[in-house]
């Protein structure tokens, strides 16, 4: 009886730290400190978001210089800003991790939509302009090139969003998760500003 | 007599035996109940200190979740033990041109206009447009705020300070309750001055912190003063 409280508080704080580590576990806050493994959510994510940002950095690029609008040069310049920099992150956690940034197997099997896109002309995954939108881009200019970029763009982030929220419900470590969340929140609102400015333009998103 | 005796001795002990048989049981059912009792105890312990971590755990992990939903105006501020107070709704980041009426002053988040104010430690002397600054915040700014109390050795100290932090900026703010506040998205505190230890705890821990709804984001290129 008299050990009694001395088990009872052993119990208590094994349960506690139990109840606390299976807390954070299930809600997918891993540190990222433990690499996980090639065929993972959390690193084909990595994989695949670093190539499909890439383009929508490419594709600001070539706007700002087919424009003078200051309001498409501003939102040119924050998605290439933000993509660049989100890219960074998603690089480096490959790299940490010590995993390839390639993959044998089809862009998205990881989210099981291997084969969404055809991978022809250069739009490797859902959302991607191919290499032919690319060039027509770079030779248009003015409104046409406005009207144009927002309507790959709104494509581009149509895409995005739906890849984000695959790391959304299956990654788990818990950084790149937030990182994916900001990404469906902040390209969704950027799809409706984007409505707006084609609306403006008299244009539509396709 | 010795077996009458005998038989009388034998009768008496057996009924002390079922004396102390009865107070054994007594004994024992008394242990039953105490360890009963125990165990009882010990589990609504353990259970309400699971629970407790739980909750614990739960609200440290709450500045994980941003998404884009809940009216304006619906939340309030939850003060933690550090001294910085939470957003306790989520806040939600549409680009809008109309004007929004914040529920905290200055804002910590909502829906904001589509240029966010510079916030390369670009320091402001003048009120800013809360529409610009919240976009700010939402790329993961610190913005510290002064009103007319504020002494004017602190504001320079702050300003300094703000020069050489990308990722902050500062300006005037007549509207708010205190001298000197610091805000990030969805976090706020008071600080007593410019050299509060809170200050660098508050830059060390926002300044592109987990709080950020849009990591990566810039800081240039967008509304200047």
């Amino acid at each position: 009886m008299r050990r009694a409280p001395w088990i009872a508080g052993a119990a208590a704080t094994a349960l506690v730290a139990a109840g606390a580590i299976s807390y954070a576990v299930a809600d997918g806050d891993d540190d990222g400190t433990k690499a996980p493994a090639a065929d993972s959510a959390d690193a084909g994510f990595a994989r695949d978001m670093a190539v499909h940002h890439q383009q929508a950095v490419e594709m600001s690029y070539i706007v700002r210089d087919r424009t003078g609008n200051e309001e498409i040069r501003r939102l040119a310049y924050d998605i290439s800003q933000t993509q660049a920099n989100q890219r960074g992150m998603l690089l480096g956690w490959l790299d940490l991790w010590e995993l390839p940034k390639v993959s044998s197997a089809a862009p998205m099997s990881w989210m099981d939509m291997a084969g969404m896109a055809d991978g022809k002309d250069g739009a490797l995954m859902p959302g991607m302009a191919t290499n032919t939108e690319m060039t027509k881009l770079g030779k248009l200019s003015g409104k046409q090139a406005e009207v144009f970029y927002l309507q790959l763009m709104t494509r581009h982030h149509q895409g995005g969003v739906h890849m984000a929220q695959g790391c959304v419900d299956r990654c788990e470590v818990g950084v790149e998760k937030r990182l994916a969340q900001g990404m469906v929140n902040a390209q969704e609102s950027e799809i409706s500003l984007m409505a707006g400015m084609l609306k403006e333009r008299g244009a539509k998103a396709s | 007599m010795g077996s009458a005796k005998k038989s009388a001795n034998d009768s008496g002990s057996a009924a002390r035996k079922a004396r102390i048989e009865e107070m054994r049981r007594a004994e024992r059912s008394r242990e039953l109940r105490n360890r009963i009792l125990t165990i009882s105890v010990s589990v609504v312990i353990v259970a309400g200190l699971v629970v407790g971590a739980t909750l614990l755990v739960r609200k440290q992990s709450d500045d994980k979740d941003t998404a884009a939903t809940g009216s304006k105006g619906a939340g309030k501020f939850v003060t933690g033990a550090d001294g910085v107070k939470t957003w306790d709704k989520k806040l939600t980041q549409n680009h809008v041109t109309k004007t929004v009426n914040y529920p905290m002053e200055p804002p910590v988040g909502g829906d904001h206009n589509q240029v966010w104010m510079n916030c390369n430690g670009d320091v402001y002397t003048k009120a800013l447009n809360p529409m610009n600054a919240v976009h700010s915040l939402e790329h993961g700014a610190v913005w510290v705020t002064y009103n007319s109390k504020a002494p004017k050795s602190d504001i320079d100290a702050l300003a300094a300070k703000v020069k050489k932090t990308p990722y902050s900026l500062m300006s005037p703010d007549d509207k708010q309750a205190d001298p000197i506040m610091l805000s990030a998205w969805g976090k706020q505190r008071t600080v007593s001055s410019a050299t509060d230890p809170n200050v660098d705890k508050f830059f060390e821990e926002f300044v592109q912190g987990k709080q950020t709804p849009e990591p990566g984001a810039a800081c240039t290129n967008g509304l200047a003063q």
